[in-house]
């Protein structure tokens, strides 16, 4: 089974995500967490049975989106997580930075669009969950 | 600025009447005394250029009516000048033009959109002072050439280190049989007898960078033997080391005497042959003896000079004080007389200098022994360093920078008027220490420029460029731009820095606002880049969602979201532009 889960400070962007997810039919009930190191309490008792699929926004306080990336890597089940980075600056250097972790399978400007879920559907890493 | 050393007589070409008038007022402005003489039409000013007016100065205007080939008047005008400086005055259009004329002989070009009185007044006085420094420098060369060509003594100048020929007069190539041709080709130890040739070749490397006088055996192009004394003394020429040495040709003497020759005769012949000139003569002036160098000295034999009066032969201007000098012999037995001018067989003149010794009472002598040295060779250099000198101010008082001169050796610098007025230290203050300097440094550069001065005195680099702030008199610093240049000896040793420190603060201080101009844009394109798209990429994310899906509940909800987001980004837009006006206002 794929879980979902929206890390992101800002509550909109939750919520819009969330909706189109669900028309989408990526996910029925996507989880959001408002705080970086909420989604990583929740990765770390996760059942290592399921992948797991993160939208990931860079700027958000306290722990930002690239700290987190670094704590995933403490977990035991890192490698059934697969990193979407969603962000709304258009920084170059944001995006190079993103080619160097391996956990990043893609780097996405804000919004998410119905496009960027139709190709998450296709993507080779979880078409299997989408038959 | 005004010109008052005098009545300034100056013939304006000008047909515009508004011009005249204007040129007229602004001249009048500046200067108090001024004759101005004006031509309408290029045939005008030719008429009055040729009569006998003289005047120190032409402004000449471009468009003339009788005129449609602006270059050809001012090929004419100058050609017509006679050396009277000319500045040009040219409309807007014609600048390329105007620039032009300075390769045609003209002292300055002014435009008359920008003309005013202080500028006119400034370019007039400019010219006249270099006019008359550049006539000095030509009429010397001038003097110094003729006296080379038309020397009826042989002479010739040679390399000092190569000793190949670098220039030959025609009695020297009367006497050899070469053409200067042949000449340009040949070293001057081609001429050199065999049996003669250890022995010059030692007095020239005894006297490698000193005058020298001896007696040579030298051969003819056709074999002849030519018996020469000659004198020898260091020279620049055409910028390079050299030597110029006059000959006198002695085979007459020397075939005489060949079977006879003996030390004591030849020493004899070297004492007559001395390139002093010896006279006796009694205190009214009439001469019992010249020696035989009155010829090689001013081109006039001994028996000839003999004839007439000693002071017959002395500059109407020095006379007096020569006839002074020869007075005080009734008190003094020696006495050196200050140099005057001594006329030679052309009517020329040479600097001498001499000493008179008092010899009445000498029976076998009974007169005044004056011993002459030519000394025109070193007036004629002093006053080209005089000169050079003058130059050298006119450049400094048309440049804003400071001119530092610093003496090595005995670590002393001297400034221009520039550290007075670009650094505001009265007389007083201004010490020639190279210390006193030093300490003007920025505590930041002192460390890099001291560096650079010591890379500088070792390396001797034809040219250094380094900045740094330097002190000024009210305790403030200004960004300077030094340029220097390395004055080394003959042995090559650093002996002085000319430098030229260039104030470049307002420069500096542009480059900083620019630069802060810069970061403040900086933070505007990422407050763009970040914090406008966060609230933008939300209602682009909320319209996607209600436009592809429709029935979508809590539209309502979705459609408050839009409104927040959208005043939240106005928030940011406005912040922005105050942002950017506070970055164009600091730049005013």
């Amino acid at each position: 089974m794929l879980e979902v889960l929206i890390i992101d400070d800002d509550d909109i962007v939750t919520l819009v995500q969330g909706k189109l997810l669900q028309n989408c039919n990526v996910c029925e009930s996507p989880l959001k967490f408002k705080r970086a190191s909420e989604a990583l309490n929740y990765l770390n008792k996760a059942s290592p049975e399921n992948d797991y699929l993160l939208l990931l926004d860079i700027n958000m306080p306290l722990m930002n989106g690239w700290e987190f990336l670094e704590e995933i890597e403490k977990l035991a089940i890192k490698d059934q997580i697969y990193v979407y980075m969603v962000t709304s600056s258009i920084d170059y250097n944001d995006k190079e930075k993103a080619k160097k972790y391996d956990r990043i399978v893609n780097f996405i400007e804000k919004p998410i669009t119905i496009k960027n879920c139709d190709q998450l559907k296709e993507h080779k890493y979880f078409k299997s969950h989408f038959k | 600025m005004s010109y008052s050393s005098g009545e300034l007589k100056i013939l304006v070409v000008e047909d515009h009447i508004g011009d005249y008038i204007l040129i007229e007022d602004y001249l009048t402005e500046e200067h108090l005394k001024i004759f101005l003489t004006r031509a309408l039409t290029f045939a005008e000013a030719k008429e009055k250029l040729q009569s006998n007016a003289i005047y120190d100065l032409i402004l000449l205007d471009l468009s003339l009516p009788d005129v449609d080939d602006n270059e050809k008047l001012v090929r004419n005008m100058v050609a017509l000048s006679n050396q009277t400086p000319i500045i040009v005055l040219t409309g807007f259009a014609n600048k390329v033009f105007g620039v032009k004329t300075l390769a045609l002989g003209i002292s300055d070009y002014l435009l008359k959109d920008e003309l005013n009185a202080p500028q006119l007044a400034k370019s007039i006085y400019y010219s006249i002072e270099r006019k008359k420094i550049d006539l000095k420098l030509s009429e010397s060369e001038r003097k110094y050439k003729s006296l080379f060509e038309a020397s009826p003594l042989p002479m010739w100048v040679l390399d000092r280190h190569t000793l190949e020929f670098l220039n030959v007069n025609e009695a020297a190539m009367k006497m050899y049989g070469y053409s200067e041709e042949e000449f340009m080709q040949m070293n001057i130890r081609d001429l050199w007898s065999e049996d003669f040739q250890t022995i010059i070749e030692n007095a020239w490397q005894k006297n490698y960078h000193d005058s020298f006088g001896m007696m040579v055996k030298h051969h003819k192009k056709n074999g002849e033997v030519l018996y020469l004394e000659i004198t020898s003394n260091p020279i620049e020429f055409d910028g390079k080391e050299a030597r110029v040495t006059q000959a006198k040709n002695i085979t007459g003497q020397m075939a005489a005497e060949d079977a006879l020759i003996s030390s004591e005769k030849r020493f004899k012949a070297l004492v007559q042959d001395a390139s002093d000139l010896i006279m006796i003569f009694d205190f009214k002036g009439d001469m019992s003896y010249v020696s035989p160098s009155s010829n090689q000295m001013i081109g006039i034999l001994d028996s000839e000079m003999v004839k007439n009066n000693f002071f017959y032969y002395i500059h109407k201007d020095d006379v007096e004080i020569v006839k002074e000098h020869v007075s005080m012999l009734h008190d003094k037995k020696r006495i050196q007389i200050p140099s005057y001018r001594i006329k030679t067989s052309e009517n020329k003149w040479r600097y001498v200098e001499t000493i008179i010794t008092n010899l009445t009472d000498d029976v076998s002598v009974n007169g005044i022994v004056a011993n002459c040295r030519d000394i025109t060779e070193f007036i004629k250099q002093e006053k080209k360093l005089i000169s050079s000198l003058r130059r050298y101010d006119t450049v400094a008082k048309a440049t804003s920078d400071t001119i530092t001169d610093y003496d090595i050796q005995n670590d002393k610098m001297y400034y221009n008027e520039g550290i007075e007025s670009v650094f505001g230290y009265t007389k007083d203050e201004i010490e020639n220490s190279g210390k006193w300097w030093n300490d003007k440094l920025h505590p930041d550069d002192k460390e890099r420029v001291e560096g650079y001065s010591k890379y500088a005195k070792k390396e001797k680099p034809a040219n250094i460029q380094v900045e740094y702030r330097f002190k000024c008199a009210d305790g403030t610093y200004k960004y300077v731009l030094d340029r220097s240049y390395i004055v080394v000896d003959e042995n090559g040793d650093a002996m002085r820095i000319i430098g030229a420190m260039q104030d470049i603060t307002e420069i500096q201080n542009y480059i900083q606002t620019i630069e802060d101009h810069n970061s403040r844009l900086k933070d505007i394109a990422w407050t763009q880049s970040h914090v406008v798209r966060a609230p933008l990429a939300r209602i682009m994310g909320i319209i996607n969602l209600l436009q592809n899906f429709p029935d979508i509940s809590e539209q309502a909800e979705l459609l408050d979201h839009i409104i927040t987001s959208a005043i939240e980004l106005d928030d940011i837009i406005r912040n922005i532009t105050i942002k950017t006006e506070n970055v164009s206002s600091t730049n005013k």
